[in-house]
């Protein structure tokens, strides 16, 4: 366990002097020795993340997966600048989570959809460009762009508490990736929803990564999710928050519904479960 | 065509009509059996007038009666305006300020339980034997629901959404009336309708201390001279006052808070 660590933590601080290491040079995301520890008052310190190294492609997919108490979501909730780290480094292309988000290109989607009650679809998605000042009609343009991008063509002038779900869901993303953000950010979006509709939404995210562009990080406790969706899929352990290993997913986009029945598919998907299993063994 | 398409609204089901026959013939019933208990027992005036004579009160002198109630209702709006936004400002300074709220609010929750007729008396001699005076007493009455729930609605804002903001980069002013005021709309009405009642119970109040004019004060004159049909005209009249002050509050909630959960029916 030490040894692999100390190996990744080896690789990661080489890169820049090594003419070899190819992913630094379109990698979006870099995060170096991060580590995150919870001091309370008269208790012993809990290590939420501890020396994590990971870099994400630009307009790559990665899922982080592991046990509750790993670290997954505290790690996406740093790179969202929610958290702040008590060591180490990341960056998001040129600049600190603190910039990226005050210059609006982080998107976030949280388990809930958390929309205003009290304002109609389109104009919950047009949020973020509202608090920014965009005028009304670019607003109104842009809504009309990323409600028909999710799926909810004919919802614009809905009450939040009519819609599904589901539907809350797509207008959570939609409103996420309003300011067109470089990166993406997804914290266990699908998890309180039932199968059919998850895994339709499942297809939705893969359908808009491929449409956007947009480099995507997902939160998951699913492992047949982040094998159907992702590129690269990082599985984490609890107690301290550590990646256990990083598994790429080498199987062809665009994928759909049918990539579940890829030999590919089930093998990856024995493999991470395998994987996770060993997180879960010391719970 | 038109008649009858009213007509068709009216007697729709869960319609005007539809909710109001109950109540109206329970009022039927109510004023057939005090009219004939009274004739019946042969019931002086002084212990129970009959509702005829309630009503004659109410014909013989409504100039009168409508011009105090006109000045209780002023009394009550003014002392409600003023009272609410104080309740509505200290409410949110509360809100923001965990230390202020721990401070002050156990007085402001000691100040409320005295009751208003040990106040008025003070208020009075503060702001003098005008309105101005009644107007104080109302406000000092519909102070605290709205502060209370002013700073419990404001506080009860979604985590999530919270940190919807905070990824949007969201100043401090759009936190607060882009997310916390229009959450906590549906705990200022709870407050504003509390508010209603206190204001009219305190005009009435700050009038029966000392008034020359106002619902109170018709009260208490009717009193010493046992004016009894005269005395429950100006009781229902100011029940009236506080359920017409009332339906107008409810009604511009409705049209406020069209998204509220009590609204879920007519989406």
């Amino acid at each position: 366990m030490t040894g692999s660590r100390a190996e990744s933590a080896m690789d990661n601080r080489s890169q820049p002097s090594n003419p070899g290491a190819r992913q630094a040079e379109d990698s979006l995301v870099s995060i170096t020795d991060l580590s995150l520890v919870y001091t309370a008052h008269g208790m012993t310190p809990v290590h939420a993340l501890d020396k994590i190294n990971l870099d994400v492609t630009q307009g790559g997919f990665v899922s982080l997966i592991g046990p509750s108490g790993c670290g997954k979501s505290t790690l996406l909730r740093i790179l969202g600048d929610l958290l702040s780290p008590t060591e180490g480094g990341i960056r998001i292309g040129e600049s600190s989570p603190r910039q990226s988000r005050l210059n609006r290109q982080i998107g976030f989607v949280f388990q809930e959809a958390a929309l205003l009650e009290w304002r109609r679809i389109g104009e919950n998605v047009a949020l973020p460009l509202e608090l920014r000042g965009v005028s009304r009609a670019q607003r109104e343009k842009k809504a009309d762009e990323l409600i028909s991008l999710v799926g909810l063509d004919g919802f614009k002038e809905k009450w939040p508490r009519q819609l599904s779900g589901g539907m809350r869901q797509r207008a959570a993303i939609a409103r996420a990736l309003s300011t067109s953000p470089r990166i993406l950010l997804l914290d266990e979006p699908f998890g309180a929803l039932d199968q059919i509709t998850r895994d339709r939404l499942n297809m939705e995210l893969a359908r808009i990564h491929e449409v956007t562009g947009v480099t995507v990080v997902l939160v998951t406790h699913s492992i047949r999710e982040a094998v159907l969706l992702s590129d690269r899929i990082v599985v984490m352990t609890p107690r301290p928050g550590r990646i256990s290993c990083i598994m790429d997913v080498d199987l062809p986009r665009p994928r759909s519904l049918e990539t579940r029945n890829d030999q590919q598919f089930e093998h990856l998907v024995r493999l991470g479960s395998k994987e996770l299993e060993r997180g879960y063994g010391s719970v | 065509m038109e008649v009858s398409s009213l007509v068709y609204r009216l007697t729709a089901p869960n319609g005007p009509v539809d909710q109001a026959w109950p109540p109206v013939v329970v009022f039927l019933i109510i004023v057939t059996a005090w009219e004939g208990a009274i004739r019946a027992f042969d019931i002086p005036v002084y212990v129970l007038p009959a509702p005829g004579d309630i009503y004659l009160a109410f014909v013989n002198n409504p100039g009168s009666l409508l011009w105090n109630a006109g000045v209780t209702l002023f009394e009550a709006v003014a002392g409600f305006v003023i009272g609410s936004l104080l309740g509505a400002v200290l409410g949110t300074i509360f809100a923001y300020s965990k230390i202020l709220a721990r401070g002050v609010l156990p007085y402001i929750i000691a100040a409320n339980t005295i009751p208003v007729v040990a106040i008025a008396p003070i208020i009075i001699i503060w702001f003098g034997h005008g309105m101005s005076s009644k107007i104080a007493v109302t406000a000092f009455l519909s102070f605290f629901p709205l502060a209370l729930n002013m700073m419990k609605g404001l506080q009860s804002y979604d985590r999530t959404i919270m940190d919807v903001f905070h990824i949007s980069a969201a100043t401090g002013w759009q936190r607060f009336f882009k997310m916390r005021l229009p959450g906590a709309i549906p705990y200022v009405f709870v407050g504003l309708k509390l508010n209603v009642t206190f204001s009219v119970i305190g005009a009435i109040v700050a009038e029966f201390v000392q008034a020359d004019k106002g619902l109170g004060f018709v009260i208490m004159t009717a009193y010493r001279t046992l004016a009894m049909p005269r005395l429950w005209a100006a009781m229902l009249m100011s029940a009236l006052l506080g359920i017409l002050f009332f339906l107008i509050v409810a009604w511009i909630e409705r049209s406020f808070a069209r998204w509220h959960v009590s609204e879920q029916d007519n989406p």
